[in-house]
């Protein structure tokens, strides 16, 4: 049986939110950077089991340095979100806690990922460092440009979601 | 010494004597000289030589080109172009003309086989009977029996997430879970930029299809409308619409009860049978 479900990816400006899409859904990186406006919608069936797939809607919403002003008519209705932050940019995720309880003060009980991304500019000693300096917990560091750890990250929460509906 | 040499005779000798190292140089350089002269003068021998610089040369200027001359001759087209427009609709004509010739013609023929319909004996008849009865001219009627509105697809949309729940498809043209996303998005930003979550986006009109969107408590209705769409096809869509409502979606998807139904109890609605619904109340539906 196909169910459908629709997941919200956020976060603030180029921290890959597009690329991460566009990598799970088509396979394919670019490196030429196009600011999202307003919102882009893509779809991508995921099998859950021989028996069971999932549709997954992923409403790709343009980037924002405050995390308040998204409008809350794109979040409604949402089954699951996803928080992008780039590991490289610390104005991405320094105010980390404060984005995260906004999102599920708008979107309350709903699953949610938090991704670290572009780890393909940095080294794993580096990261970890950055990590415990800033006290961030992550559900995935990702990159969309070797396709690191993206299937993972969609399907993690497809299961999630199949197993919530 | 022999005494009958003169003076120019002596100075002869001596000269050879002293410059006989200089003789055999000067010697040298006309022999090279001469050598030169035969390459130049025999272009096979001239281009052994010369062939191989000028391809090297050639080489690294094919290399250079997309460096050193690349931006320029963007630049240099782009201003070209912008100075030039004419000149470039003229060279783009013949292309783009085809296309659209190709364009007409098709639709030309479609338009062809839809009155060779109107002009079969049932149809002619049907039209003469409007005609008399309505008191309008045969052709007008026939003209408007050719760019009638019609239902290509009905898709109903849960309200909030976008996600859709069932559709009726005429022609199969995009992914409809992402139409209905699309719908939803645009249907959100402008409500909500309007500020005005208790008024709804009712119409959109994309290329030659309108786009009817009909809002209940948790689900919307978007029907997508081909041919000529006026206010007679809107009312009798949003008709149609107001029937399926009333008849299914209201006591099965909104929870919305009369006194009748009170007692009824609420099952969840499988896809199939939504599919079903729609089609019945939609697929023979004339607007």
């Amino acid at each position: 049986m196909l169910k459908s479900k629709k997941i919200v990816v956020l976060g603030h400006f180029g921290v890959g939110k597009t690329s991460l899409i566009r990598r799970f859904v088509t396979d394919t990186f670019s490196d030429n950077y196009k600011v999202t406006i307003g919102v882009h919608i893509t779809k991508k069936v995921v099998e859950i089991s021989a028996k069971e797939t999932i549709s997954l809607i992923l409403w790709d919403l343009e980037g924002t340095d405050d995390i308040e002003t998204i409008r809350k008519a794109y979040l409604l209705g949402t089954h699951g979100v996803v928080f992008v932050f780039d590991i490289t940019r610390p104005s991405t995720f320094q105010h980390l806690k404060s984005d995260l309880k906004i999102v599920s003060e708008k979107i309350p009980n709903t699953p949610l990922m938090v991704v670290g991304n572009k780890t393909d500019l940095v080294d794993a000693k580096e990261l970890q460092i950055t990590l415990d300096e800033n006290e961030i917990t992550v559900d995935f560091l990702t990159s969309a440009k070797t396709g690191f750890a993206v299937d993972d990250l969609f399907t993690k929460l497809a299961n999630q979601l199949a197993k919530d509906a | 010494m022999n005494p009958k040499m003169d003076e120019n005779d002596k100075l002869e000798i001596l000269k050879d004597i002293l410059f006989a190292d200089e003789h055999e140089f000067e010697q040298r350089i006309s022999e090279r000289v001469e050598t030169l002269e035969r390459t130049i003068n025999e272009r096979k021998q001239l281009s052994e030589k010369v062939d191989p610089i000028v391809e090297q040369q050639i080489n690294d200027f094919k290399e250079s080109i997309p460096t050193t001359l690349g931006p320029v001759i963007t630049a240099t087209l782009k201003e070209e172009i912008k100075n030039s427009r004419d000149e470039v609709v003229d060279a783009l004509y013949p292309i783009l003309g085809k296309m659209i010739k190709k364009y007409v013609a098709q639709e030309m023929k479609l338009l062809s086989e839809k009155i060779d319909g109107q002009l079969s004996f049932f149809s002619r008849w049907k039209r003469k009977f409007r005609s008399l009865t309505s008191g309008k001219k045969e052709e007008d009627l026939m003209m408007g029996d050719l760019a009638a509105a019609k239902i290509e697809q009905v898709l109903l949309i849960e309200k909030d997430s976008g996600i859709l729940k069932a559709s009726y498809v005429k022609s199969q043209a995009m992914d409809e879970e992402m139409i209905s996303g699309m719908l939803t998005a645009i249907k959100s930003f402008v409500e909500d930029a309007f500020n005005q979550r208790d008024q709804n986006l009712e119409h959109i009109e994309y290329e030659l299809y309108n786009i009817h969107l009909q809002s209940f408590a948790t689900h919307y209705i978007a029907v997508v409308i081909s041919g000529n769409y006026v206010t007679r096809s809107k009312d009798l869509v949003q008709d149609l619409i107001f029937d399926f409502y009333n008849s299914f979606m209201a006591m099965n998807l909104d929870l919305v009860f009369d006194t009748k139904n009170s007692e009824k109890s609420i099952v969840p609605v499988s896809k199939k049978r939504l599919e079903k619904e729609l089609r019945k109340y939609f697929s023979d539906a004339k607007i």
